[in-house]
């Protein structure tokens, strides 16, 4: 910036801003010690903040940009005054002290009086910071501030209607603040500096560009009540005390157009040099028709929601946000222009300025009629002119001057703005630019309709009611603080060259851009024919609406729900919120389903591997038993246990005889007693045990022959059969038992007594007969079975190598296995327990020492197995 | 600037005193609390001085180094001090400070106080271990020690729920440990036993495979302790079922060690330079991003208000590893500072959540109603972490996703601006409400009557170090840029990297 470069050096700013921070740190002590003394100290640090801004004024008059920097947050917070910024500067500390001197008296009837002074210096220490901010990390620093503090302005009064729209001013305060840093960081990614300034030519993709942009315009929209993210505006303003209503419609709000206008006229035009190239101004321009368009949405859109409204107070935010419509469309128009956009440039800022001084105004005098009358109901006031005179002429000024009457202030920003849309409307021959003209004077005649209607509703007419002695003009101090306001509403209607010579010019020229043409509409247009009409003609529609509405009642339609934004925007909360919930929900169930899939995939492995290690078992069992299948292995366990029974029964039996024959030979020996049941003992145990082998050798034999239910059957018969041949066995015992005892060897005579007892019974023989179908036989199959000559045959011709060792193995394990089993078996054998459940238990135990054999040979072969590797890898 | 090595006798104090404050405790059980807590306060603000002692050396250059113990004959236990590494530290120890502080009022009438002080401050030596560790091996075994013995810390109640949260947290930590072992002893194979340095110790000449394989065995084990997404399942049980002062380290700086952990593999193990010709890191800041928004997602329907704070945890942490993910210096500086400014902000909301928890018999968000009114001071600071966490300026919150941010344009990456501002986002949803409905609710009507002495704000002792951290909240940011505070240590230890 060849002008711009020059910066002088000011403590000024960053003083304005932190002394009414300073200050807040004394309104609560003080006020806990005299409310009088908070009161004045109050009225004195506005005051002294209005001063300090008044003193800007020579400052930039000779320097043209003052800049300082005090260290925070991320570096250096850097504060830059223009002229522009000490506009704002100077109409926020004078409304400021307005409603800080008329808070004094209303908030009697408020509590927390306290919190409202400190958030009240709070605040205004925030807004100085917004509008003297020289970079955008410190505009967003205040920004924010700005907004979450304003939020106990909001909320003062803390009823539920305070409460209903806190909530939806505390939502929309934080987005607006997270699409203005996610802009804040894409001018970063545009080759910006964060500077307050243009960004280099030609950096940056244009989607970037177009997105930076948008994200600006809504975060400060959002302040700005711009359409469509006015929404919270028109039911924050009038929940908050009145005082506080002024500032947030008439100050606070412009922090958002301070905004808005710094992103149009500051960011997005090309480096001041630069301006006289047409084609980079390109972008500029189409950002310029946005914001116009925008605007032109915002005022039309704001001034019918208005008109429908009956609380003074609501109507009277409306119209902020139809407002603002008329200052960004001045914005707009200035960012249209390009390189002569001076007209939209002071339309634009001259609006801001007036519509805080009115605005304000329109504010306190709403307030004072609430204050004594406790209500806010257009339709149901009236007359008051008579009783609260004063505060009837000072709110009239201020409707003067937002109507445009000619001679007040709002006249010559309505002119302004009109003439840069007509401007920018000539300059390409846009049609769609004069429908935008045309919307506008709609729009100014929809406003002077609605303060026709706050007037002539609340002041003049016929009182609604009967008003008592208590309904009279408002305190001192609250009729001072809006005559104060009413001043520059008059001054700048009738001497706008103080605005526009004072601070327009050079502030144009210090962004290089032509100012001639402000001359020119002081010397031709200002209070021109044309202008003068343009307001009869607004009126004339105003009261035209006004005369209408009032006999159709018009103003009371409305609207359905879904027809305004702010539903969508609810349902769209809530839809989050929903949505979140689901995710939620949907996350949930699926770590449900995880942890119940891995319980049922556990259940399963559990049964599955159960399963595996029966089949194993019963494979085991199979390869040593030869009984194939599940039926053949009950059918031996049954005959198993009923055979261990008969065993030991034929054990009792011949020792019962024993007894028997010794009683009748009446022995009284004891010790011949005793040796003679020992030796009956072991002799019948060596019968019995042999017996059950060959019966039990006979039953797997017969089983892998015959099936194994003709078996069992077969079994089933002949058991008790069995019972038979312990006599037999009992008296052989018996003879036998003397030459034992006599220490005789009888082996030989036991083995050949137990041969004879077998070949009488014939078990074979007998299951054979038993078997339902006799005639299938077992021999036909073991006939067909190759014969032992033919086994040594194919010895003698020889197996390879690894067949042979497999054979040997093979054998070597049955040979393991059945030297384990005997062992056990005898020892089992050997003592005299006999239950049923004892013979399963033992059964059990030898089933063990199989399977546990079978492991060992598995083993062995396997290390055969590799011993073999070894000799064939060498 | 070159970097002096400085040998130093202080870095091993730093974690034998904790450990030896440990071992005073058991006797001092014995004999006098009040003892007790003195020594351990003094201990432990000892170390804290002696972390914070080193910042003036590391900002101008040096580098402290201590070579403690020899394990094998060519393994050093190494500790070194650089600008990372004291910025952990000193956030570990002041967290840590305050804690203990808090602990003295809060676990007053609970029950084994000597078993929970021995493993707190054992567990203050570990993690300190950790920020100071010099090579993979130390830090290894720093990690493990922390990693395992803080599950008596987890489990100290002693309830149902606490023993299963226990058992989670160890059979995660474990998996996750065993990870990092296996990807250290790769490490140790492809590059032998180095100091960690600015510049990375792996380098491609053993091939992509091996090193992509090493990469994600750290990532996934270090991944379980900084709670990225598939491996967060721990965080959210373990929270509520830890004692206040010790769900506000845990995560603080416990959950932040992962974070750490993933730091010095990305940075120091691998190097910037292979990692970008390695092309992983765009995966990892995938990760990092989905879990940024799920866990925030996660966390709006949460009604324990420490379990919405613990997803929140997880979703804060992801900033940090998107912040390494993108590979960039001002991404880095912003991950970093992250990790200590969120340790103080973590920090303050749990130690709210304590007092609430002790003197309003509050767990849930929706039993929140009106608290303000009773706790204005807990309640005061709870907001202002809770601010701070949605990244309002001027608080430390701000500062940090302000060079986050940043990174990911200088990143060319303004898709993720989109992730960082949704998380803010739902980081208002899910905490705003709760500071809305304590102000401006009206309290449950049958609270005010009996035990009203009872429902009053928290003795000093707990009040002090909750505030204190609320307070180092707004000083981290408002005077984020003064020298020795997180920004310029990690931006002195991000230029280091980026050379």
């Amino acid at each position: 910036m060849e002008e711009g470069a020059h910066l002088a050096y000011s403590p000024l700013p960053a003083l304005l801003v932190l002394w009414p921070l300073v200050a807040a740190l004394f309104v609560v002590p003080l006020g806990r010690w005299r409310e009088s003394i908070r009161n004045a100290f109050v009225v004195v640090a506005t005051g002294v903040a209005l001063l300090g801004a008044t003193a800007l004024i020579p400052l930039i008059a000779t320097e043209r940009r003052v800049t300082c920097e005090i260290p925070g947050l991320v570096g250096r917070l850097v504060f830059t005054v223009d002229s522009f910024s000490m506009l704002f500067a100077l109409f926020t500390t004078f409304v400021w002290f307005c409603s800080t001197l008329y808070a004094i008296d209303y908030l009697k009837h408020e509590h927390a009086r306290d919190r409202y002074h400190v958030t009240n210096l709070v605040v205004l220490a925030a807004m100085l910071g917004v509008v003297l901010a020289g970079d955008l990390i410190t505009l967003y620093l205040f920004f924010e501030a700005l907004g979450l503090v304003a939020f106990l302005f909001v909320i003062h009064t803390e009823t539920d209607d305070a409460k209903r729209a806190s909530i939806k001013y505390f939502w929309m305060t934080p987005i607006g603040g997270f699409l203005l840093i996610g802009g804040i960081f894409l001018t970063y990614a545009l080759g910006g500096t964060g500077a307050i300034g243009p960004f280099p030519a030609e950096h940056g993709a244009e989607t970037l560009r177009w997105a930076a942009f948008v994200l600006l315009l809504l975060g400060f929209g959002v302040k700005a009540g711009m359409l469509p993210v006015h929404v919270w505006l028109p039911d924050a303003h009038p929940v908050a005390p009145s005082p506080a209503s002024a500032l947030l419609s008439g100050v606070m709000i412009k922090a958002g157009a301070y905004g808005i206008f710094r992103t149009v006229t500051a960011l997005f035009r090309p480096e001041v040099w630069e301006h006289i190239e047409e084609t980079l101004w390109h972008f500029s321009s189409q950002i310029g028709l946005v914001v116009l368009w925008a605007g032109i949405a915002t005022m039309f859109i704001g001034v019918v929601l208005a008109l429908g409204q009956h609380d003074a107070k609501r109507m009277l935010a409306y119209h902020s946000v139809s407002q603002m419509g008329f200052i960004l469309a001045g914005i707009g128009a200035a960012g249209y222009l390009g390189a002569e956009g001076a007209m939209g440039y002071a339309g634009g800022l001259y609006h801001i300025v007036n519509h805080a001084l009115f605005k304000a105004a329109l504010f306190l005098g709403v307030g004072a009629v609430y204050v004594r009358t406790a209500s806010l109901d257009m339709y149901k006031l009236g007359g008051l002119w008579k009783k609260m005179p004063l505060t009837f002429l000072f709110t009239a000024i201020a409707a003067a001057g937002i109507t445009g009457v000619p001679l007040f202030n709002g006249f010559v920003s309505k002119c302004l703005v009109h003439h840069a849309i007509v401007e920018a409307w000539e300059l390409h021959e846009v049609w769609s630019l004069g429908v935008a003209e045309k919307i506008y004077m709609i729009t100014c005649g929809g406003t002077a309709c609605s303060f026709i209607k706050l007037i002539g509703l609340v002041f003049l007419g016929k009182p609604k009611a009967e008003y008592g002695p208590e309904v009279r003009d408002a305190s001192p101090r609250m009729l001072g603080a809006m005559g104060l306001l009413s001043v520059p509403i008059i001054v700048l209607g009738w001497r706008p060259d103080l605005l526009l010579k004072g601070v327009f010019e050079p502030g144009l020229h210090t962004w290089g851009l032509e100012s001639e043409i402000l001359e020119h509409f002081l010397d031709v247009y200002f209070l021109s024919y044309a202008d003068l009409m343009s307001v009869v003609w607004a009126f004339a529609i105003g009261f035209a609406v006004f005369f209408l509405g009032m006999r159709w009642g018009l103003f009371r339609l409305k609207a359905p729900e879904w027809f305004g934004v702010d539903h969508w925007y609810r349902r769209g909360a809530i839809g989050l919120v929903t949505a979140c919930e689901a995710v939620a929900e949907g996350y949930e169930a699926l770590r449900q389903l995880d942890s119940r899939g891995l319980r049922r995939l556990g259940v399963a492995y559990h049964a599955e591997t159960d399963h595996a290690d029966r089949a194993w078992r019963r494979f085991t069992v199979t390869l040593f038993t030869g009984a194939t299948g599940l039926h053949a292995q009950y059918v031996i366990q049954e005959a198993y246990v009923a055979l261990e029974r008969e065993r030991q029964a034929t054990v009792h039996y011949a020792i019962d005889a024993a007894i028997r024959r010794l009683r009748e030979h009446a022995d009284t020996d004891q010790e011949h007693r005793r040796a003679m049941i020992d030796a009956v003992r072991d002799i019948s145990s060596y019968t019995a045990m042999r017996l059950f082998k060959e019966r039990m050798g006979v039953l797997s034999d017969t089983l892998h022959v015959s099936r194994s239910d003709d078996v069992r059957y077969a079994f089933a018969r002949i058991a008790g059969e069995l019972g038979a041949f312990r006599k037999p066995v009992a008296e052989t015992a018996i003879d036998l038992a003397r030459r034992r005892i006599e220490g005789e060897n009888v082996l030989r005579e036991t083995s050949a007594a137990t041969n004879r007892v077998m070949s009488e019974e014939r078990f074979d023989r007998r299951l054979d007969s038993a078997m339902p179908c006799a005639h299938r036989t077992a021999r036909p199959i073991r006939e067909a079975l190759p014969s032992a000559a033919a086994v040594g045959d194919l010895r003698d011709r020889g197996l390879g190598t690894l067949e042979q060792t497999g054979k040997w193995a093979a054998d070597m394990a049955r040979l393991i296995v059945q030297a384990v089993t005997q062992e056990r078996v005898t020892w089992m054998m050997a003592d005299h327990v006999d239950t049923g459940s004892v013979a399963l238990t033992r059964r059990q135990i030898q089933r063990y020492a199989r399977d546990m054999s079978f492991n060992v040979a598995v083993l062995v072969v396997v290390l055969l197995a590799f011993l073999v590797a070894l000799a064939g890898n060498r | 600037m070159e970097s002096q090595l400085t040998t130093s006798l202080v870095t091993p104090a730093m974690f034998l005193l904790p450990i030896l404050g440990a071992i005073a405790v058991v006797p001092l059980t014995r004999t006098s609390p009040k003892a007790r807590a003195l020594g351990l306060g003094l201990a432990c603000a000892v170390t804290a001085a002696l972390s914070m002692s080193f910042i003036p050396g590391v900002l101008a250059g040096k580098i402290y180094e201590t070579h403690v113990l020899r394990l094998t004959p060519s393994i050093w236990m190494f500790m070194r001090v650089d600008a990372m590494g004291a910025l952990f530290g000193t956030t570990i120890s002041v967290l840590w400070f305050l804690a203990l502080v808090y602990s003295a009022g809060y676990m007053a009438d609970e029950h084994r106080r000597g078993r929970y002080y021995t493993f707190f401050m054992l567990a203050l030596g570990w993690t300190l271990g950790v920020a100071y560790a010099g090579n993979l091996l130390t830090f290894l075994i720093f990690y493990e020690l922390f990693s395992i013995l803080t599950y008596p810390l987890v489990v100290h109640e002693e309830t149902p729920e606490a023993m299963a949260a226990g058992a989670k947290y160890v059979i995660y930590i474990l998996i996750g440990g065993s990870l990092v072992l296996l990807a250290v002893v790769s490490t140790f194979f492809l590059a032998g036993d180095q100091t960690l340095t600015a510049t990375g110790l792996l380098s491609l000449e053993k091939g992509r495979t091996p090193l992509l394989a090493v990469f994600w065995c750290f990532i996934v084990g270090f991944g379980v302790k900084a709670a990225l997404f598939p491996l967060h399942g721990w965080v959210p049980d373990a929270h509520p079922a830890a004692p206040a002062p010790f769900s506000a380290v845990l995560s603080g700086v416990m959950v932040a060690a992962g974070s750490f952990g993933i730091m010095r593999v990305v940075f120091n193990v691998f190097g910037v330079k292979l990692l970008r010709e390695l092309g992983v890191m765009p995966y990892l800041a995938g990760i990092a991003a989905f879990t940024v928004v799920f866990a925030a997602i996660l966390a709006v329907r949460q009604d324990n208000l420490k379990r919405r704070l613990a997803y929140s945890t997880i979703s804060q942490m992801g900033y940090v590893t998107l912040g390494v993910a993108l590979l960039g210096p001002l991404a880095t500086t912003g991950a970093l500072v992250h990790i200590a400014n969120h340790a103080f902000m973590k920090g303050t909301l749990f130690l709210c959540a304590g007092l609430l928890i002790k003197r309003a018999c509050v767990t849930n968000v929706s039993q929140m109603n009106g608290t303000a009114r009773r706790m204005p001071w807990t309640m005061g600071a709870f907001a202002i972490a809770a601010l701070g966490m949605i990244g309002t300026p001027p608080l430390s919150g701000f500062v940090s996703k302000w060079y986050l941010g940043l990174g990911m344009l200088e990143a060319d990456q303004p898709l993720y601006l989109v992730i960082l501002l949704g998380g803010a986002l739902l980081a208002a949803v899910y905490l705003l409400p709760i500071v809305y409905v304590a102000y401006f609710k009206a309290p449950p009507a049958t609270a005010d009557v009996d035990e009203r002495s009872e429902q009053r704000e928290a003795p000093a002792s707990m009040l002090v170090p909750t505030i204190v951290a609320a307070s180092l909240t707004i000083v981290l940011g408002l005077a984020a840029a003064v020298p020795g505070l997180p920004v310029s240590l990690a931006r002195l230890t991000a230029t280091g990297f980026f050379r």
